[in-house]
């Protein structure tokens, strides 16, 4: 994630991260260029990871949104990593027209074996509902294409493939970045990424 | 306005607040949605007595526990009306969220849109379990903790409440608003056949002595079981108990032991229709609650013209005045208990001095226009701040 943030600033796209700690909170910007934003849960007793991420989730939406403001409301695109922010990613999509792209690093059915235990029921409703709102799924091989296609039914023209190995993979990441863009029915046009 | 129940699902009070809050400010003026979760039969959306209402999909996948589903319903609705929202282009003035079950979905809508939430807490965690014990309930305790301290105001519904929540979250006593509860009065007015439908109750030669509430600890229905031999000692009467709960199996073992199940007739839950009745039918209606944040059985038996004795708690203590619109016991002491139901069963004059006190109490301060008319002016007031700040989307 810092690597993917890191050659972004290099490639001149302004770049915020959203992301989680316990208490080193509030925004943070590194000599090199990312701005983070650290944000903890509101609620700390909690029973499972999903009423962890279920309530962190709007700490994610809050900062996005003081982003979102900030600027002007010139924010091109959200990247998610996995499940846990997909909820914040679509919700700021509906709301504010912002598209987004679903980068997917493993999924709750390997992870979990197949398993259908309520939990892993609702960490794959979120990956579904990450996978199909999101304009671009960026996976990292042609097997994970094939199992997110699978899985979720995401047309296999909406996934990307990106490998880490891969010696233009910021390029490849941008394109698949450009391309979720100009599907997207949004108002808002391309800055920095155009 | 965002709400888990709406009618036709309903599974405690919440739906019936927010129907009639919702339809009496649309009818003041003030343009109303409700989102709410879906139930078989029940349209997507539709307009019910000018409130916009739109049903999103409740997640039906099954769940470890209700409080996982419930923030994982709330994925949902907050999806649902960002839409809303976002197709009103944002021109939504305030969000008002009913209790901590729709609290993620408010207050991630609130950051988004950079609107003022409102929250409506009609009662705690802690004052439900009587303290915090598991980590279960620390959570939901946290998550109202959270919906009142993002809340630009937090409404309840008695002065007790408005303490009561001040002291569990740790607020600034200027942020808590009392509005109280109401009831529509109306459906006490319908017409029906009152010998033969009280007939299904008691035999015309014993008094009726209603309970309605959910069988549970804190509803107090234990105390006046065992207040009811002392009443029988001096009255002829029968004890209807409406509702159900964890405690209907071992209240029925105990009715058995006592030799008393001929004079106490357990009725399960009662359908809406009938309700209305068997208030008009009962000589005395008792709330002997233990944690009562309001206590809207009261008010529904004075609205039905029935005399109530009440215990002397939380929300009750302020609906009832003792000797002039009921009677007030002592919480969770049966004797006190019989001796406010014989009271009011030995004494005609004294049940119908009480009553019409107690009718006329309803039409003036529990009525759902008026409840409209204060919530409008706290909404007003929130607006007026919201525009006076600089908290705005840009």
């Amino acid at each position: 994630m810092n690597k993917l943030a890191v050659e972004l600033v290099k490639k001149n796209v302004d770049t915020y991260v959203v992301t989680y700690h316990n208490s080193w909170i509030g925004q943070h910007e590194g000599a090199n260029g990312v701005k983070a934003y650290r944000v903890s849960n509101p609620v700390k007793a909690q029973l499972n990871i999903l009423t962890w991420d279920l309530t962190l989730n709007q700490e994610v939406e809050r900062v996005a949104a003081d982003i979102y403001y900030s600027v002007q409301r010139k924010v091109d695109l959200i990247d998610a990593h996995d499940w846990h922010f997909t909820p914040a990613a679509v919700s700021l999509k509906r709301a504010l027209g912002i598209p987004f792209v679903f980068s997917v690093d493993s999924l709750e059915n390997h992870r979990s074996h197949g398993s259908n235990a309520p939990l892993s029921l609702s960490i794959k409703s979120l990956e579904s509902s990450g996978a199909n709102e999101a304009e671009r799924v960026v996976v990292k091989s042609d097997w994970m294409k094939q199992e997110v296609n699978q899985i979720y039914k995401t047309p296999l023209e909406k996934i990307e493939v990106v490998s880490p190995d891969s010696l233009t993979w910021i390029d490849e990441i941008l394109n698949a970045y450009k391309k979720a863009l100009a599907s997207s029915n949004s108002r808002i046009l391309g800055r920095g990424l155009g | 306005m965002l709400s888990w129940e709406f009618p036709p699902r309903i599974v405690g009070g919440i739906a019936s607040h927010v129907y009639n809050l919702s339809r009496h400010l649309a009818r003041t003026g003030v343009d109303t949605y409700v989102v709410t979760c879906d139930f078989p039969g029940a349209p997507e959306r539709e307009e019910v007595d000018g409130v916009h209402v739109v049903r999103v999909d409740s997640y039906t996948t099954p769940s470890s526990d209700f409080a996982t589903w419930d923030y994982l319903m709330n994925v949902n609705m907050q999806e649902e009306a960002a839409t809303i929202i976002s197709d009103l282009n944002g021109r939504v003035d305030l969000i008002h969220a009913h209790d901590w079950l729709v609290a993620n979905a408010a207050i991630g809508l609130k950051h988004i849109f950079r609107v003022p939430l409102v929250a409506t807490i009609h009662s705690t965690e802690i004052g439900r379990r009587n303290g915090l014990h598991t980590n279960y309930e620390r959570m939901i305790h946290q998550t109202e903790a959270w919906l009142a301290h993002e809340a630009w105001k937090v409404a309840c519904c008695s002065r007790y409440m408005a303490s009561h929540i001040q002291w569990a979250f740790g607020l600034p006593e200027n942020k808590v608003v009392m509005i109280p509860n109401g009831i529509d009065a109306d459906i006490f007015k319908q017409d029906f056949n009152k010998r033969e439908f009280r007939s299904k109750f008691a035999s015309p030669d014993e008094k009726i002595v209603l309970f309605v509430g959910r069988l549970v600890y804190e509803k107090g229905v234990h105390v006046l079981i065992n207040a009811i031999p002392m009443v029988l000692a001096r009255v002829n009467a029968k004890f209807v108990i409406v509702g159900d709960g964890y405690m209907r199996g071992s209240l029925m073992g105990r009715v058995r032991n006592m030799g008393l199940a001929h004079k106490i007739f357990f009725t399960g839950f009662l359908d809406e229709q009938s309700l209305p009745f068997l208030y008009q039918c009962a000589d005395v209606c008792v709330v002997p609650s233990l944690y009562e944040p309001f206590g809207i059985t009261a008010v529904e038996a004075m609205a039905a013209g029935v005399p109530v004795v009440v215990s002397d708690t939380g929300g009750l203590a302020e609906i009832v005045e003792h000797d002039k619109t009921g009677v007030e016991v002592f919480a969770n002491n049966a004797e006190s208990l019989a001796w406010g139901i014989t009271r009011v069963l030995l004494s005609p004059s004294y049940a119908e001095l009480i009553r019409l006190n107690a009718y006329r109490k309803v039409l003036e301060t529990y009525n759902w226009s008026k409840i409209a008319e204060k919530t409008k002016i706290l909404y007003q007031w929130i607006c007026d701040e919201y525009q006076a700040g600089s908290w705005k989307p840009m």
